[in-house]
């Protein structure tokens, strides 16, 4: 069974007379571990469909199924609980909360979800150390550069065990150097954690990390192809090149 | 669920940290709310307090007649209250004890000792009426009442400001010239109330006083003519009526025509009891308002900076929407963020409300102001409950942003 299953999504909004279909029927299948590049020009409706996938927003039409859950038959409210849950969010401004420290961004989804104080503290630990800033854990977010706020927020979106990631234009915020940082743990959250990614991006570059790249145009879906990531070749050549 | 609750409550408290001083400023207004409401219920229940101390050592029985000091200017002849009343008054059922009363100050002189005393001119009826009783000696006789004898009971203070450890019977004193001779010593009452205060006062009888001693409150157009008369009733509870069977005997004494208005007033102490209190109570009340308005002002002000606070961290609500927390919780935490501003505000304020009545206690004891735990826990609920009041709209607004619209706001 799919992870995500979308059949025939609709986005429709009234601007005065207008209506808008910022989605107009989607249907989409995304198996568990996959690793997906989503692009689009703006308007394409791909941020769109995104807050529908990352259940924070509900369609006017069509069904979506997360893990077994039909989300559209859910009431909004109730989707806090599977956002907990199910998915990891990642976000292009990081969206830390600056006065706290990073290991305590890292422990705020398990707040949410009851976790006792004392595990959630060692699985923040644990998850900071999964992208290589345990030792920033008591930093303030402005005292870390941008890859390192944007790998908390990696870490954020792991600590609850979610099968699912959602990159909202991760790199966009980030210099290239940065942006292979973090697109090479994707690749490895993917690989050694079996971790489903879904990306949004517009950078074809970022986009070739994926295993599979769907693009979107008016609201529809334009194309759906698997790819041979050759991100990782790229960061490579790149360093060459820097040497 | 504790634990989540604690992690809640740590990030309210970090995001008033955040900001101290605007959190100190916000907090002013529950501050000066909470502290001038205790002071004031300090104030008031101290008040409340000595005033009903003070009534209580006069006896609650007691019903005083005298001659209005604002009569009725329809009323063409007033009579003066005299003995005739008094008379009448002790044939009313009812009544345990009837007295003339006038008191007038005057120095008493003994050998070379000379002190200024409180004198009350009355009969022996006094006695029974404020449960005075004659410890050494004895009253004055019905015979010596009526002959303008020169004798004198002393009050147990007076006897010792006198006479010091002398004996006081059967000693002389002067009293504007004329002797009186000490027949009796009263016990020691310990009162301090308002009106005639027996330890420190002597009593002579009326008639010497009107007849011989032509001065002073005594010195009347009319010989006749008394302050007041002492009445003591019989039961309390049937107080009311016992008032309304004076006042018949009064205009009697007075031939008041049935539609005429009374020339004289009739006060009891439970009357005077009530609207002592109830101008306590009022008086409370009003300061209590002001100190609740204030509260209410400071309120408005936590909800104010609650409302900046939601809307400057919007984008923050969106990202713990995001990641799973619910309406309910980001509701909690902008709840428990007012009303810890409002709860420390509070707090504070009980500290120097406290720290306030103490030092009015040491400095101004006129004051009477008591403390009451009552007025501390009122102003804790009163600021714990105008955090939750004026907390909730802005709690309640941040919960109802949808997390992408809370997201996208810059």
């Amino acid at each position: 069974m799919a992870l995500i299953d979308t059949r025939d999504l609709y986005k429709i909004y009234q601007v005065g007379d207008v209506e808008v279909k910022a989605l107009n029927g989607v249907s989409v299948a995304i198996e568990p571990g996959e690793f997906v590049a989503v692009m689009g020009p703006s308007g394409s409706g791909k941020s769109t469909f995104m807050n529908i996938l990352g259940c924070l927003d509900k369609p006017t039409r069509g069904k979506y199924i997360l893990d077994g859950i039909d989300v559209t038959a859910t009431d909004l409210s109730k989707l806090a609980g599977v956002r907990n849950h199910k998915i990891g969010f990642v976000f292009q401004g990081f969206n830390l909360i600056k006065r706290t420290t990073a290991i305590e961004n890292v422990e705020l989804p398990m707040i949410y979800n009851h976790t006792p104080a004392a595990q959630r503290r060692k699985k923040a630990l644990e998850a900071l150390e999964a992208v290589g800033l345990a030792q920033r854990a008591y930093h303030l977010p402005n005292q870390l550069s941008g890859g390192q706020q944007q790998r908390v927020a990696i870490a954020r979106s792991l600590v609850c065990d979610a099968p699912i990631i959602f990159a909202d234009e991760p790199t966009g915020n980030l210099d290239t150097k940065m942006s292979i940082e973090v697109m090479d743990l994707f690749t490895r959250l993917n690989k050694e954690m079996g971790k489903t990614i879904i990306l949004i991006t517009h950078e074809p570059d970022i986009a070739q990390y994926a295993t599979r790249l769907i693009k979107f145009k008016d609201g529809q879906k334009m194309s759906d192809q698997r790819q041979t990531p050759t991100g990782a070749k790229l960061s490579a050549t790149e360093e060459e090149e820097h040497a | 669920m504790l634990d989540s609750f604690l992690a809640v409550f740590k990030i309210s408290l970090k995001a008033i940290f955040a900001n101290k001083m605007r959190a100190a400023l916000t907090s002013l207004g529950i501050i000066i709310g909470v502290a001038a409401v205790i002071v004031v219920l300090a104030v008031g229940t101290g008040t409340k307090k000595s005033l009903a101390d003070r009534f209580s050592n006069m006896g609650t029985n007691i019903i005083f007649l005298r001659q209005p000091w604002d009569l009725d200017s329809s009323i063409s002849s007033p009579k003066d209250v005299t003995m005739d009343d008094v008379r009448a008054i002790r044939e009313v059922k009812g009544v345990a004890a009837a007295a003339p009363y006038i008191q007038s100050s005057f120095s008493v002189k003994y050998k070379n000792t000379s002190v200024s005393l409180s004198a009350l001119a009355t009969d022996t009826d006094i006695l029974k009426a404020y449960d005075w009783s004659v410890e050494k000696g004895r009253s004055f006789t019905e015979k010596e009442v009526s002959d303008y004898a020169q004798v004198m009971i002393i009050g147990a203070t007076s006897a010792q400001t006198i006479f010091g450890d002398v004996d006081p019977l059967d000693k002389t004193v002067v009293l504007n010239n004329i002797p009186f001779t000490v027949v009796g010593v009263t016990k020691k009452t310990g009162s301090s109330g308002f009106g005639f205060n027996i330890d420190e006062g002597v009593l002579i009888p009326y008639t010497t006083a009107k007849v011989k001693l032509n001065t002073g409150g005594w010195n009347n157009s009319n010989r006749n003519a008394l302050d007041r008369v002492v009445i003591k009733a019989e039961d309390f509870n049937a107080i009311e009526n016992t008032k309304v069977d004076i006042q018949n005997a009064v205009r009697n004494t007075h031939h008041i025509h049935p539609l005429g208005k009374d020339d004289f007033q009739l006060d009891d102490m439970a009357s005077f009891v009530e609207q002592a209190k109830s101008t306590g109570t009022m008086m409370s009340l009003f300061l209590g308002i002001i100190g609740a308005v204030s509260l209410v002002v400071g309120g408005i002000g936590v909800m104010n900076i609650m409302l900046v606070s939601v809307t400057e961290r919007t984008r923050e609500i969106g990202i713990r929407m995001a990641i799973g927390a619910t309406s309910w919780n980001i509701r909690l935490q902008f709840l428990v963020e007012s009303m810890t501003l409002s709860c420390m505000g509070g707090l504070i304020g009980i500290i120097i409300g406290i720290v306030a009545t103490q030092l009015l206690v040491k400095y101004m004891p006129s004051l009477s102001a008591q403390l009451s735990i009552s007025s501390i826990i009122i102003s804790a609920g009163f600021s714990a409950a105008t955090g939750i009041f004026f907390g909730y709209y802005p709690a309640y607004k941040a919960s109802k942003l949808t997390p992408i619209d809370a997201l996208r706001y810059e």
